[in-house]
């Protein structure tokens, strides 16, 4: 199905060689107009979002080829839907030998993952997103993914810009999480799967380790283990929350505040609680090319997880990040605490309630085409003392646009505690070396 | 009602009347030219730099090692004018950047208002005064105006072929020409630069319509190596028209 779909978006873009994604047409320009390089986003691509898909200092609502509907402007089609399809063409896994069931597993052409976004403006001022993501390797089911609705400029230009919805905390921050140049890639999990139970983690996926939960042996509010390298706490793609961000003082300073329902939970709210985070945002510098920024949060948490008991526990993340740009170098990194409280009183001698993690990013545009990048994760892991095992990885790619709306890409993880041995996940992946195309359009 | 009461609420509304009236009034002080820094603060800097040079942190990016590079409004060798060549632009075309914005490369910012945008233009004046000292003189349109016909764009072929047009642009207009495919042209910062496709009007940074490609044939693309032709083709206002008809009639939808 996917394939089919991919050849007949491949047969419709090449035929109409201006087809750009969705923004791109809309305002007619070139997609690195604010992309450092697809997906990432430059200075004047983060502005762009920040005033919610308006250009930087104007409250246009889109401008080009509008449809009326009374007082209801709506893009064309065309104009706000974009997708995005990733091919995972070849993956080779080299595990430890040692280690029971293991060895080299090599996984051709599986379509991973197909993305469907509509981004716009509705009038002035009032903007919205919704996404929904495939992804194959795990079900052929449609994920809604973000959907929200921005309220930008309320008080005055950039002063208060307001998201409702399910959203992604983290779009803000000087290590944004979505939009990542090095593609997460995925586990494999092998029972015991069910209420309480911590899976086998046969590969384990290399993350940014600064944004994993970092804990062994917590579950979520369904029963379901969150496993140390996922994705948590202000960097979730999706939560239901309100958001409000903001530079009153120009430029050179960025708030945001946020709530959220927490407990990674799809819907409802069955902790009758609320997570909440704060940041805030320095930059610097304008010219020579050259641009920093630096940031930091904190995130709290309310009753947002579970331990083996069933109790509820509370997890929270400090963290710094920053982010520096000149010409052709972008570097960015991040370290973040967590702290896991409430914790039943008869579980802090087998529980680690703090971990820490780190991770530095680099990209260089070598040619207007090739993109390198560098990524080290290190991870010190929390949670129960009996399985708990840090991680550290280091991973490069190199990625080449054909065109600047798609791209080859071929990367390499590498674990350097390989040699420390042991039964742990974290210990058993060696290498892994993918190769991917990814479309947007 | 109490006294009290009634002192609050008074004291209220004078903050309130006080923080209004500095306001307005701070808002009278900002001369066009301070309002247009703070549109170029929020809406170019990160493409155009903060002092003007072309050098924000964004400009990089869109043509890393090719032209074009955002704008140096220092050096002042501004492209789309309606003035001859080596002059500064008018107002008037700073402001149709501004509003149409540039296919491929920038945005357009119609959503500031026509006021912001002439404010944002008085600024950007300021980077080259110099250049912006005398007020420019803009190049007359030939007279007559010859609307689109085949058999005027027909003629207009023999006037691409005798100014050697196709040196660059190429036979067919498709931006091939033998200098171009040598790689050696370049724009005034040194970077690679293409011949643009003529079969595709609706990309022409400078506007595709019969008037926007008399004005750039005539005024030159300054900072590239778009020449301008107003001496070649002084006197010959047919033959000018007729070459614009022959460019508009490369494009397929003509
Ligand atoms: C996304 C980056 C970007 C932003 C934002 C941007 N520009 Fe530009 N601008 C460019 C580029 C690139 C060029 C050069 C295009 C070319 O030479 O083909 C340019 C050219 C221009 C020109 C053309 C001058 C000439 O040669 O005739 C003017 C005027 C201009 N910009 C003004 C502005 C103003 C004012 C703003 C803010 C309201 C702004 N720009 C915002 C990228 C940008
Ligand atoms: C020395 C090479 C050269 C010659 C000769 C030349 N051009 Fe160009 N022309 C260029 C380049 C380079 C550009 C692209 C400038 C840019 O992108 O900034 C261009 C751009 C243009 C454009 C598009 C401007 C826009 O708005 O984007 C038109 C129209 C054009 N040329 C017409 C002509 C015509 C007609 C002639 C002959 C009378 C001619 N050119 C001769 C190099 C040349």
């Amino acid at each position: 199905m996917g394939i089919i779909l991919m050849f007949t978006l491949w047969g419709s873009w090449m035929q109409d060689a201006y087809a750009l994604p969705a923004f791109a047409r809309k305002y007619q320009v070139n997609c690195n107009v604010c992309h450092t390089r697809q997906p990432r986003l430059n200075s004047f691509g983060e502005q762009f979002l920040e005033n919610g898909y308006q250009m930087p200092g104007t409250e246009d609502g889109g401008i080009v080829e509008k449809l009326k509907y009374g007082d209801v402007t709506l893009d064309q089609v065309s104009n706000y839907l974009g997708i995005l399809f990733g091919l995972n063409a070849l993956e080779n896994t080299q595990l430890r030998r040692d280690v029971p069931g293991s060895g080299d597993q090599t996984d051709i052409a599986s379509p991973t993952i197909l993305r469907m976004f509509t981004i716009g403006t509705f009038a002035k001022n009032v903007g919205f997103l919704v996404d929904s993501t495939t992804l194959f390797a795990q079900s052929s089911d449609l994920e809604l993914g973000r959907a929200f609705v921005t309220v930008n400029n309320l008080g005055g230009m950039d002063w208060a810009h307001l998201r409702v919805g399910r959203l992604d905390p983290s779009a803000y921050f000087s290590f944004a999480t979505d939009r990542p140049q090095f593609i997460p890639v995925g586990p494999k999990l092998a029972p015991p799967f069910g209420s309480f139970a911590t899976p086998a983690v046969d590969r384990w996926a290399p993350m940014p380790s600064a944004f994993a939960s970092k804990f062994y042996g917590l579950f979520d509010r369904s029963r379901t283990a969150i496993m140390p390298y996922e994705s948590t706490l202000y960097n979730s793609d999706k939560e239901l929350g309100i958001d409000l961000h903001g530079r009153p003082f120009g430029n050179w300073f960025l708030y945001q505040v946020g709530i959220l329902n927490g407990g990674n939970e799809r819907a409802g709210d069955s902790n009758h609680s609320k997570d909440w985070y704060v940041m805030t945002r320095f930059d610097y510098a304008q010219s020579d090319y050259f641009s920093a920024n630096l940031s930091g949060f904190a995130y709290f948490g309310n009753h947002n997880a579970k331990v083996s008991t069933g109790a509820d526990v509370s997890r929270s993340r400090y963290g710094v990040a920053a982010r520096l740009r000149y010409k052709w170098l972008d570097v960015y990194g991040a370290y973040t605490i967590d702290r896991v409280t409430d914790l039943p009183s008869g579980m802090s001698a087998t529980f680690d309630a703090t971990a820490s993690g780190v991770t530095v990013e680099t990209h260089a545009l070598v040619t207007d085409r090739l993109l390198l990048g560098v990524r080290f994760d290190h991870m010190d892991a929390g949670g129960l003392l009996a399985t708990r095992t840090s991680a550290t990885f280091l991973a490069w790619q190199a990625k080449y646009y054909l065109r600047s709306n798609l791209s080859m890409t071929i990367r390499h993880d590498m674990n350097l505690r390989d040699a420390e041995g042991g039964m742990s996940a974290a210990r058993n992946l060696r290498n892994l070396f993918s190769m991917d195309l990814t479309a947007v359009f | 009602m109490r006294v009290q009461t009634l002192m609050s609420y008074w004291l209220c509304l004078s903050i309130a009347g006080l923080i209004g009236h500095v306001s307005s009034w701070a808002a009278l002080a900002d001369s066009d030219i301070q309002l247009g820094q703070k549109i170029y603060e929020r809406s170019c800097v990160t493409c155009h730099g903060e002092f003007g040079k072309g050098d924000g942190p964004a400009a990089f990016y869109n043509s890393a090692y090719s032209a074009p590079r955002p704008r140096d409004f220092t050096v002042g060798n501004y492209k789309f004018r309606s003035t001859p060549s080596g002059e500064a632009p008018t107002d008037q075309d700073i402001f149709r950047v501004l509003t149409n914005g540039i296919p491929g490369y920038m945005p357009s910012f119609s959503g500031l208002s026509e006021e912001q945008r002439w404010q944002v233009t008085a600024y950007l004046k300021q980077f080259s005064p110099d250049l912006f000292r005398e007020s420019p003189t803009v190049v007359d349109l030939p007279d007559p105006f010859i609307p689109f016909s085949l058999k005027s764009a027909q003629q207009g072929r023999s006037v691409y072929l005798e100014m050697e047009c196709q040196a660059c642009h190429g036979l067919d207009g498709r931006g091939t020409g033998a200098t171009t495919l040598m790689n050696d042209l370049a724009d005034s910062r040194g970077l690679q630069i293409s011949s643009t496709d003529l079969t595709f009007p609706q990309s022409f940074k400078n506007g595709g319509t019969g008037q926007d490609i008399i004005r750039t044939v005539l005024t030159g693309l300054d900072g590239t190596p778009m020449p301008s032709y107003e001496a070649q083709l002084q006197g010959r206002s047919e033959d000018a028209w007729h070459l614009v008809n022959y460019v508009l009639s490369l494009s397929p939808t003509h």
